[in-house]
């Protein structure tokens, strides 16, 4: 009996209601303050990149400021720590000049030092961090350790205000790449405290020169205050944000409807479920500057054969997929650059079936007959991911080509990488660059470092002069190169990624950007005075 | 080893009450522990988080040790071999399904409290878990594995006990075996009594008629001394060759008064035999014997002699008459009482390692011997 009564106590538990929920009045103290859910371990570290792209920037970005930030509705640079740059005649050095006013919060004046130290220091973190500067001269030789004198980096303090960086080779989107905020300054006490993680008992020890600094550091997050010594205090609306941690992205949704947070990013991959509060929720949605791709490894049988990449690129109907698992998220690519401010998407390998088994018959496999079976590499991680099975039931369906999808640790990926044991290997790049050339420099990569195996003279000379040119001109250059590249098919662009941002009605100010690189300071709440009931727009 | 009864008291390891001791210690500690690390937090100190306290996890694993009472008294209760066994399985799935539940409320509930959730959210939150594949079968498995294990060893317990227990019946029935045989003793031994009686009784009629009342009422005397000495031991299978001796010395005191001059008896005990333990009233069937085929038959014949020696772990009795020779029908000598008896009886209680023979002597008489294993009261 006492099992019983066990039992429908947990039937109750289990059937308990799940819509129309009350969710949690904001305390007095969080009236003016944003708060954040993040699903990642972060680290108050601006030179160790974390994933989720958009949490990181967004916590990185509101406790430093980096030289430049990226102008909301253009992507151009605008001034930030720097408050003007010039260029060389050459084109090779870039000069910038710091604010006077900038200060850190401990009230030090923000100096050029400051900026040497900070990307010296990053320049010894890991490559996929410190790549971010190695456009700068012989800052990928001293990453490598091939080079020990720092002073040879081409980062150089002239004087306290001007800073000149020093480049191999022009590089047109240098100033806009200087908004990354792995390009933050240091304090001089930061990398002790940083290291010690001394910030969680003395958070006011972590100097900072954004707009917040640390106020609190907990297990459970962090809180930041607006900073007195912030040039541009006078702008900012919030009075603090508060970064909550959440035990998962799927968690995070629920923070947001049981009023616990205002602002989730990245939201959970596939369908979206019904909120179980009535609290007034905003969903935004912008266009990653990425791309999912599968790469054919062209040094491999049937594959080094032009048509047989272009069969298998038009036999793949992308949206069938994305509309039966993550319509939500997920956009069919038929070029390799997604759509951006500034640049409209091509459309360059959309789907057609006849004309795909009209090329593979033409390269010798009509029917898919004779063809080898391609062995598909995918990460282990990937094992739920439900495209890798679609697309291989595409190409049978269409073509009759078979595949071998074989799941792998990192291990042995890069094993198999390093010997070039695939056929088609699983791939995604995301930019770091607001512009189309970052994507498309994924093809000057050397055969050794990339999924393809593939180069093309032609698409090399056409990516270098576009680095030299700017405006239209290297728009056009950039076209020129990506319909080369799509047309040689070394790689398929599958899918591109719509982020999703979830909002609280209050929120405002939200604006899209292809890096996730959207600036907190820039938001406020818009709170009505007095309390209403609580009720609201669903989701 | 238990009795069949119950009464003796069990082995301290196997009484619950102290395993329930042990459980309910170990379960204060793990208490104590999780609420000592996870005081701050229940205290609400604002730089502690729930995920940071052992509280967060722990639960999760200290579930089971809970469960184990709970497991081993469903097992103990629900057995598994008679007619209920269908109720018994069901109850058993549904306890693998309360406890699966049980670990998906506890991880919802972490969850909850990790996060700072209302508590109103728990339901959605066991929704979500299940939306992400979040439910554990687990705990199921572990559970039907867990009571699997304990009916296997229930089982074998039982095993071990139904192994005891033919053991004990197989002494038990070896000891009522014993008891048979000993019953069977004393029938033999009432098949000498009236045999014995018999030529008593007639001897007593024949001192009568001769009028020799004075001797008749001694043999009548001397009898009531004799039944008296063989009810005293009547209970025994054996006694010591010294009783039995004696009793053979007041046995001749009757059959002397019927034989008067004519009978001579002699004993050549060795003093090392006294003690030894043999058949009760075995010597008396031989000597009557010996005094019925051998003395009374011939004239001449009067020497009646009893020995006993031992002989490394044998004792060796023998009973000589100088009367004449055994008959030549093997039958008849097989087929009287006395020897009958005697061989009987001895191979009740020694087996094959007694026998006895007759013989004819070289010179003139009859041996009877009978050789058996040479025991005292303090042999194992």
């Amino acid at each position: 009996m006492a099992l019983l009564a066990l039992g429908g106590m947990m039937a109750l538990i289990f059937l308990g209601p799940q819509q129309s929920l009350a969710f949690t009045r904001r305390a007095p103290e969080d009236r003016n303050v944003l708060r954040v859910a993040y699903t990642q371990k972060l680290l108050p570290d601006p030179h160790r990149r974390s994933f989720p792209f958009s949490q990181y920037n967004q916590f990185v970005l509101s406790l430093w400021e980096p030289l430049v930030q990226c102008d909301p509705a253009t992507s151009q640079p605008q001034p930030a720590a720097a408050e003007s740059w010039e260029w060389s005649s050459d084109r090779l050095t870039l000069t910038l000049h710091l604010r006077r006013d900038a200060r850190w919060s401990n009230g030090d004046p923000v100096t050029a030092h400051d900026f040497v130290r900070g990307w010296l220091r990053l320049l010894r973190q890991r490559i996929d961090s410190a790549q971010a500067l190695f456009p700068l001269k012989n800052a990928e030789a001293y990453q490598r350790g091939n080079l020990k004198d720092a002073r040879a980096v081409g980062v150089r303090a002239m004087d306290d205000y001007t800073l000149q960086l020093s480049l191999d080779q022009p590089r047109s989107t240098l100033v806009v790449e200087l908004a990354d905020p792995l390009l933050s300054p240091l304090h001089h006490t930061s990398p002790g405290i940083i290291a010690t993680h001394g910030y969680m008992s003395m958070p006011s020890a972590l100097v900072t020169n954004g707009p917040f600094q640390l106020v609190q550091a907990s297990y459970d997050g962090f809180r930041l205050e607006g900073c007195k010594f912030y040039h541009d205090r006078a702008s900012i609306r919030l009075a603090g944000i508060q970064f909550i941690w959440t035990d998962s992205l799927s968690m995070a949704p629920l923070l947001l409807a049981a009023g616990v947070v205002d602002l989730v990013t990245p939201t959970p991959w596939g369908r979206a479920r019904e909120m179980p509060t009535n609290r007034q929720v905003n969903l935004e949605n912008e266009l990653e500057l990425a791309v999912n791709s599968l790469d054919f490894n062209v040094t491999r049988g049937p594959l080094s054969d032009v048509r047989v990449r272009q069969a298998l690129a038009l036999a793949m109907n992308r949206a069938q997929p994305i509309q039966k698992y993550d319509p939500g998220h997920m956009v069919p690519a038929w070029s390799w650059v997604p759509s951006m401010p500034g640049r409209e998407g091509l459309v360059l390998l959309k789907e057609d079936a006849v004309e795909a088994r009209r090329l593979l018959a033409a390269a010798g496999y009509p029917g898919g007959e004779g063809f080898p079976v391609l062995r598909i590499a995918l990460p282990l991680w990937m094992g739920g991911d439900p495209f890798p099975s679609a697309w291989s039931e595409q190409w049978f369906k269409e073509l009759g080509v078979r595949t071998y999808i074989a799941y792998e640790s990192p291990a042995q990926q890069a094993t198999r990488m390093r010997a070039g044991e695939y056929d088609v290997l699983c791939n995604a790049f995301v930019a770091t660059v607001p512009d189309a050339g970052d994507l498309l420099g994924t093809f000057l990569w050397p055969p050794e470092l990339s999924g393809t195996k593939w180069t093309d003279k032609d698409v090399v000379a056409l990516l270098v002069a576009a680095n030299s040119k700017t405006g239209s001109e290297r728009l056009a250059a950039l076209d020129q190169a990506e319909r080369r590249i799509m047309a040689a098919v070394p790689s398929v662009p599958v899918m591109f990624e719509r982020r999703q941002t979830m909002l609280a009605g209050e929120v405002k100010g939200w604006y899209p950007d292809p890096l996730a690189r959207q600036s907190l300071k820039r938001l406020w709440l818009d709170i009505p005075s007095v309390s209403a009931p609580a009720t609201g727009t669903r989701l | 080893m238990n009795s069949l009864n119950g009464k003796e008291a069990s082995p301290l390891w196997r009484n619950w009450r102290l395993w329930f001791l042990i459980w309910l210690a170990v379960t204060c500690g793990l208490a104590a522990v999780l609420v000592w690390d996870g005081w701050p937090w229940l205290r609400g100190e604002p730089q502690v988080a729930f995920r940071d306290t052992m509280l967060n996890q722990w639960p999760l694993a200290v579930i089971w040790w809970l469960l184990v009472p709970v497991a081993l008294w469903l097992q103990n209760n629900l057995t598994m071999i008679d007619r209920r066994w269908p109720w018994t399985l069901g109850l058993h799935a549904f306890m693998a399904a309360v406890i699966s539940a049980l670990f998906v409320i506890l991880q919802a509930t972490r969850m909850v409290l990790a996060n700072h959730l209302p508590a109103s959210f728990l339901p959605v939150v066991i929704n979500d878990l299940r939306w992400m594949g979040g439910w554990s079968y687990t705990p199921a498995l572990v559970y039907l594995l867990l009571i699997f294990a304990l009916y296997a060893f229930s089982f074998y317990r039982e095993w071990r006990a139904g192994q005891e227990l033919t053991s004990e019946l197989q002494v038990d029935n070896a000891r009522l075996e014993t008891r048979l045989v000993r019953a069977s003793l004393d029938a033999l031994k009432m098949q000498l009594h009236p045999h014995f009686l018999f030529n008593t009784l007639n001897s007593i009629t024949s001192l009568i008629r001769n009028n020799r009342t004075r001797e008749a009422e001694d043999v009548v005397a001397g009898l009531g001394e004799l039944l008296r000495r063989s009810l005293e031991h009547r209970q025994d299978a054996v006694e010591t060759l010294e009783h039995e001796i004696e009793f053979l010395r007041q046995y001749f005191e009757i059959e002397s008064i019927r034989f008067q001059d004519r009978l001579k008896v002699e004993f050549a005990i060795a003093p090392s035999c006294l003690q030894a333990l043999v058949p009760s009233l075995m010597l008396q069937p031989l000597a009557e014997n010996a005094m019925k085929h051998g003395i009374s038959r011939d004239p001449a014949a009067r020497l009646l002699r009893i020995s006993a020696e031992r002989d490394g772990t044998r004792l060796i009795l023998t009973v000589y008459n100088d009367g004449p020779p055994l008959p030549k029908d093997e039958a008849a000598l097989r087929n009287g009482i006395g020897i009958q008896n005697t061989c009987a009886r001895l191979q009740m209680l020694y087996g094959d390692e007694a026998r006895l023979r007759l013989r004819d002597q070289p010179a003139r008489g009859v041996r009877a011997e009978i050789i058996l294993p040479f025991k005292t009261a303090n042999t194992p």
